[in-house]
């Protein structure tokens, strides 16, 4: 076995052409079979004579043979040469007219012509089809028939015409099965190229495939690694995959300690304030696209966490991303304004409130009767003392709410009371004002609604106020009414001068009224319509304006329907 | 003594003391006054029991809603009507459900005076309904 192993390659590097046409090769390899296994039996031949002479038998005739044979082998390396390094065709044809030659001066002409040679011319003609061409083997069978007819008329006999036509009958065959065999090599050639190609085409395809994803991937991770927000990726299975390194200098955890963690292990990570574990815990579970951000302190940072689910184009849900964003300075600063601006809020509250009650008790007369001009001053006291009051009001709304810290009490209310309180704190108001307060209810509306009525009177009672404020004559109305199955609305609309376009936008940010001569006529510094809009939100709604210059202004309060609340859940 | 009901004002600054004595006194009950923390919470251990008590969130010393928190848990207090009074509208939201009432300051004379005669025993319209404050 092993012999062969090695016998092999030595076999093949002698016997191959490396020529690029496979057939050429093909034929010039079956050649140097031919000639390898003629040189063998040659060289034994040769060998075998020399051994003969060397035994003492050394006839003129052995003598001959040798040399005879020396010539042949010799013959047989030149073809073996020309086949290998200049051309198989010329080297078979070569080498069949050799053997024709050959065969033609082995024997008699009789023999050849008539008897046990014949046959010998067989070999050329089936042999040139294989080795030259399949056409080839009706030109040998032309030289063995020109070749008869030679040797007849050189020994004078006939020419043997059966065996003529039998040449031509075996050329026929031997073209037909060469060629069949040439054209189902060819077929078998196409189909492996075409195969080849497949494969060529497809390993390319994956290979451009497998880089694409790698360059992508190195971008991802070079992202990751880069960013200075900490980022982890949960699998479908909520655990955690990816973790980047700042990840690890946001926490304090090593990155790759965190991989692997399902939500609930990593909420209970020692470093989360407790409190604030089961809001992480909620996010990162049910994460959401409109999610909004939720702050975790972690050790002695505020961490900012928003996570949403990574969908594939196709909408299969991957998993979840979650980002987590140092907030700890941002957060130091809205504590501190928050602080702040409470602090001056309560501060200024107090004295203003002795002032505004003092007032109050003078104007009322607690102390005693009062004449006109001392009721006129103590009322102008308590008026602008309640005005000063209220931009402080506002201002600690807005800073409350800024801070989250306002919460929605939902109770089932008579939708009725909304308005009837209404009424009993903004009726005066409008009435000094010359202006007429319309309320109503749309009849489709339930006679109770699931709210926080607390919240909806601030709502009204900024709407309403905000329009008085701004309307000189007519009237101002709140309309209760069903905007769809889900929502129910609370729309305030005025016969003011109405708000311009361009506007309209920036009616809800805190500190803005149109123009500022508006701020100085009436009063308030800008914080009713932000609050009104914080607070709407707050509830799960939203608040538009429609406006038209010269008409009026109709601020709408849209908020969801909600269900009727057991006890347990509305506590 | 007198038979009219007692009233407790605990509050820090003077000026509102004497609104709130004011609205009281008007309202008909008999008022007490304390300044801070510490004499608010020996206070309500001794006689008499008061019928109700304004309290201030912000006091020296002791915190108002520490002060809450013992008048409702002594069985003596428990049923003392407790009125709240502060600015911070956030610990006002928190003491929706514990105090009786809740009063987001500014407070005016009159919205005192009012609920005052509300809480008057002598007042006789069955269980308060819910007032709307602050």
């Amino acid at each position: 076995m092993n012999m062969c192993h090695r016998f092999r390659p030595f076999l093949n590097k002698l016997l191959d052409v490396p020529v690029t046409d496979p057939d050429d090769s093909r034929r010039r390899k079956l050649l140097n079979v031919i000639l390898a296994g003629l040189f063998v039996i040659l060289v034994a031949a040769f060998l075998a004579t020399i051994g003969q002479i060397a035994s003492g038998d050394a006839t003129q005739e052995n003598i001959s043979l040798s040399w005879k044979l020396l010539a042949v082998i010799a013959g047989t390396y030149v073809t073996y040469y020309i086949n290998r390094n200049i051309s198989g065709f010329i080297a078979s044809t070569v080498f069949l007219f050799f053997l024709l030659v050959v065969i033609s001066i082995s024997d008699t002409p009789k023999e050849l012509i008539d008897g046990r040679s014949l046959l010998y011319f067989t070999i050329p003609v089936a042999m040139a089809s294989m080795l030259i061409r399949p056409y080839f083997s009706f030109v040998f069978a032309l030289l063995s028939t020109i070749n008869l007819f030679i040797l007849g008329y050189i020994s004078g006999l006939a020419p043997n015409i059966l065996a003529m036509f039998g040449y031509f009958l075996l050329a026929l065959v031997s073209w037909l099965s060469s060629r069949s065999l040439e054209q189902a090599l060819q077929e078998l050639r196409v189909l492996n190229r075409d195969l080849d190609h497949r494969v060529e085409v497809r390993t390319r395809e994956l290979s451009e495939a497998l880089t694409r994803e790698l360059i992508e991937a190195g971008k991802t991770q070079a992202i990751l690694q880069g960013i200075a927000d900490g980022v982890l990726v949960f699998d479908q299975t909520n655990k955690i995959i990816v973790a980047n390194p700042s990840m690890g200098s946001l926490t304090g955890i090593r990155p790759n300690k965190l991989i692997g963690l399902d939500i609930p292990t990593f909420c209970q990570e020692e470093g989360i304030v407790p409190a604030d574990r089961p809001r992480l815990q909620a996010l990162l579970e049910k994460p959401s696209p409109n999610a909004q951000a939720v702050r975790v302190r972690w050790n002695k940072k505020t961490l900012s966490v928003n996570a949403a689910p990574v969908v594939s184009g196709l909408g299969e849900t991957f998993g979840s991303v979650a980002v987590f964003r140092d907030f700890t300075r941002e957060a130091e600063i809205e504590q501190m304004k928050n602080n702040f601006v409470a602090m001056v809020s309560h501060e200024l509250r107090t004295p203003l409130n002795a002032v505004l009650a003092y007032a109050e008790m003078l104007r009322d007369a607690i102390f005693g009767p009062l004449n006109t001009k001392q009721f006129d001053a103590a009322n102008r006291i308590y008026v602008n003392s309640q005005r000063l009051l209220n931009i402080i009001s506002d201002l600690l709304d807005q800073a409350q709410i800024e801070a989250g810290r306002l919460k929605i009490q939902l109770a089932e209310t008579p939708t009725i009371e909304l308005l009837e309180n209404l009424r009993s704190t903004m009726e005066k108001p409008a009435q000094d004002k010359g202006l007429q307060l319309i309320t109503e209810i749309a009849p489709n509306v339930p006679q109770t609604i699931t709210c926080d009525s607390h919240r909806i009177q601030q709502i009204l009672v900024n709407l309403v106020n905000n329009a008085i404020k701004f309307t000189p004559q007519g009237h101002v109305a709140v309309h209760i009414f069903l905007a769809d199955a889900h929502t129910w609305a609370l729309a305030v609309s005025d016969t003011g001068p109405g708000i311009p376009p361009d506007d309209q936008a920036y009616v809800f940010e805190p500190f803005w009224q149109v123009e500022s001569i508006t701020t100085r006529e009436h009063g308030g510094i800008g914080l009713g319509l932000s609050i009104v809009k914080r607070l709407a939100m707050l509830m799960g709604g939203d608040i538009k304006l429609e406006s038209t210059v010269g008409k009026g202004s109709t601020f709408t309060v849209t908020l969801p329907l909600q269900p009727v609340l057991q006890k347990e859940e509305s506590k | 003594m007198t038979d009219k009901p007692l009233a407790i004002i605990i509050e820090d600054d003077q000026d509102l003391c004497e609104i709130f004595t004011q609205a009281l006194q008007a309202a008909n009950f008999a008022t007490e006054t304390i300044r801070d923390g510490k004499t608010a919470f020996q206070r309500i251990a001794e006689e008499p029991v008061p019928h109700t008590i304004i309290l201030d969130l912000h006091l020296p010393h002791v915190d108002g809603t520490q002060i809450l928190k013992q008048i409702k848990s002594d069985a003596r207090t428990s049923n003392v009507r407790v009125v709240i009074t502060t600015a911070d509208t956030v610990s006002a939201e928190l003491l929706r459900d514990e105090a009786d009432f809740v009063l987001v300051k500014p407070i005016s004379f009159a919205q005192l005076r009012d609920l005052a005669a509300r809480l008057h025993p002598s007042r006789k319209t069955g269980p308060l309904g819910p007032l709307r404050t602050g």
